[in-house]
């Protein structure tokens, strides 16, 4: 699974990549056949998308169901310019909701937007990159998904 | 289910109480609030305790058999219960319902925590997760990062600017400076607030509610019994409790446990947005009181800067809140936070709120919500008291 990420477009430490890179959750992510996505579990009794997957669907409790990879694009809901957060994450850091077409809200880091408050728009067109999270108590670098100003040129 | 009135309440001033025991801290609240219902400790029947989380050190477990023992309050049962930043609440409401279904005829609810002995970082990381599964915690996000995001929705899709978002603190750290029980007691301009240090764009440090160590408490009791205790009972009129459906539908400027919560509490009362004299909501960040207007009716929706802005959430306004100063003046002391809006609400019902008195007031609402999961408060209560 992990060497599927080195195929990412946005990837941005792949000459990086060792034993010391984890993803945030294995659960999270899959590789359907064209890189790294997302996975949402899908209730194979009502159609329901979920993310991340829940142990039975919240609509109809039905315990079948199936991954399915989330777009790779969404709408910027909202975002925030934090000075403070939890430990291993380089202040100030770009936070947001983006909305996926699925009707799912994901909250996420945003990055590649310098400058901040004049890149960002609510509403405007983001797609999901693979990149570095943070780094934990161990050094390890904690990897998984980001959202990004789609660039121009590739609607 | 039968009227319950409250018929004792009892406060001290939030603050930095490092050096004294949690317990002491339960106890000045508790024999104030026993006190001032006319009541001995044989009086209560039923006692239940309000308390987070035990932040580094002091009796956490058992708080409420602890404090209640040193007042000669035994025997009778006592249990702790905990609802995040609604935990207070959450012990006032299950001692009105065990008032109201006749389990008993008193009760006593106070709620108490002490967080100046830990680190801002220990709170930062008990409240976002780590350890949990939930995506957001671990991903930067933080309870000034959601609001901050909601602050922005609201901007983009309202026209709500940086300054009426920041006039809630204005407002509310006026009326800090005239209760004795807040925390903060120094008012601040329009613009210290807009050009203190940045928290999480667009809210900076005074937009943000401080912690600190405290308690409150109250005295139930049936209302038929009530004057046997105290002249002028308060009476409540609606005890609802919500919890969130986390939804990912909707714009995000609204709770939706808010929404849900208020609909509930007005139709228990037989009342509306326009009858509420005054309200205690829960102002964790300036722009969560202005979407709290909106919420439960106070204004229409994208509304709240204006409301704020036209003095109509300041006495004399429309709708008077959080004249005790709220949590950006007193500090979210989160066990006592929910039981110390009551107080404060009972005093204005009783015409003792001093300098911040709203005139006339008849009828009060409280609103506290409690934690965060993904797009919604964990849990909200509204309480609404008529005198």
């Amino acid at each position: 699974m992990f060497d599927t990420m080195d195929l990412l477009p946005g990837e941005e430490c792949v000459s990086t990549r060792s034993d010391n890179r984890k993803l945030i959750e294995e659960g999270w992510f899959r590789d359907f056949g064209d890189g790294l996505a997302l996975a949402g579990g899908q209730c194979l009794a009502c159609g329901g998308i979920f993310f991340p997957e829940k142990p039975v669907c919240p609509n109809c409790f039905d315990p079948a169901r199936k991954k399915v990879p989330l777009s790779r694009k969404g709408k910027l809901h909202t975002f925030a310019l934090s000075h403070m957060g939890p430990g291993g994450i380089p202040t100030p850091f770009v936070i947001g909701f983006v909305e996926l077409p699925e009707g799912i809200k994901l909250f996420s880091l945003i990055t590649q937007c310098e400058p901040w408050d004049k890149v960002l728009k609510v509403g405007m067109d983001v797609e999901m990159v693979i990149e570095t999270i943070r780094r934990d108590e161990e050094g390890n670098e904690i990897v998984g998904y980001k959202f990004r100003p789609v660039p121009e040129g590739n609607p | 289910m039968r009227e319950v009135a409250i018929v004792g309440v009892g406060g001290m001033r939030f603050g930095k109480y490092a050096d004294r025991s949690i317990r002491a801290l339960g106890e000045e609240a508790c024999i104030n609030a026993i006190r001032d219902a006319g009541m001995k400790p044989r009086d209560i029947q039923l006692a239940y305790a309000g308390n987070l989380a035990q932040w580094e050190w002091g009796q956490g477990l058992l708080i409420g058999h602890s404090v209640l023992r040193e007042l000669g309050l035994t025997k009778i049962p006592i249990s702790r219960v905990e609802n995040g930043c609604a935990t207070g609440s959450c012990a006032f409401r299950e001692a009105w319902y065990k008032v109201a279904t006749g389990a008993c005829d008193t009760a006593l609810a106070f709620g108490v925590e002490q967080m100046t002995v830990t680190g801002s970082e220990k709170i930062l990381n008990v409240f976002t997760g780590r350890q949990h599964a939930e995506r957001d915690g671990d991903m930067g996000n933080s309870a000034p990062g959601l609001f901050a995001l909601m602050a922005r929705r609201h901007m983009a899709e309202f026209g709500t600017t940086r300054e009426q978002i920041a006039m809630v603190a204005v407002k509310n750290r006026r009326y800090g400076a005239l209760n004795p029980e807040a925390q903060l007691t120094d008012p601040v301009t329009l613009e210290e607030v807009l050009n203190a240090r940045m928290i999480c764009d667009p809210l900076t440090l005074p937009q943000c509610c401080p912690r600190g160590d405290g308690a409150a408490a109250v005295v139930l009791s049936a209302a038929g019994i009530a004057r046997r205790f105290n002249s002028a009972p308060v009476s409540v009129a609606a005890s609802v409790q919500v919890s969130g459906s986390y939804s990912d539908a909707g714009s995000y400027t609204f709770f939706d446990t808010d929404v849900r919560a208020a609909e509930a509490a007005y139709r228990m009362a037989g009342l509306g947005p326009g009858d509420i004299d005054l309200a205690e909501v829960h102002d964790c960040f300036s722009v969560a009181e202005l979407v709290h207007y909106e919420d439960l009716g106070f204004c229409r929706k994208g509304e709240g800067g204006r409301f704020v802005e036209e003095g109509q959430s300041g006495i004399g306004g429309k709708t008077p809140v959080n004249t005790s100063g709220g949590l950006l003046s007193k500090g979210h002391v989160i066990g006592a936070t929910g039981i110390s809006q009551i107080v404060e609400l009972v005093r204005q019902l009783r015409g003792q709120a001093g300098k911040r008195q709203v005139e006339g007031a008849r009828v009060a609402l409280q609103h506290n919500g409690g934690g965060f999961i993904h797009t919604d408060t964990a849990s909200c209560f509204i309480h609404i008291l008529k005198n």
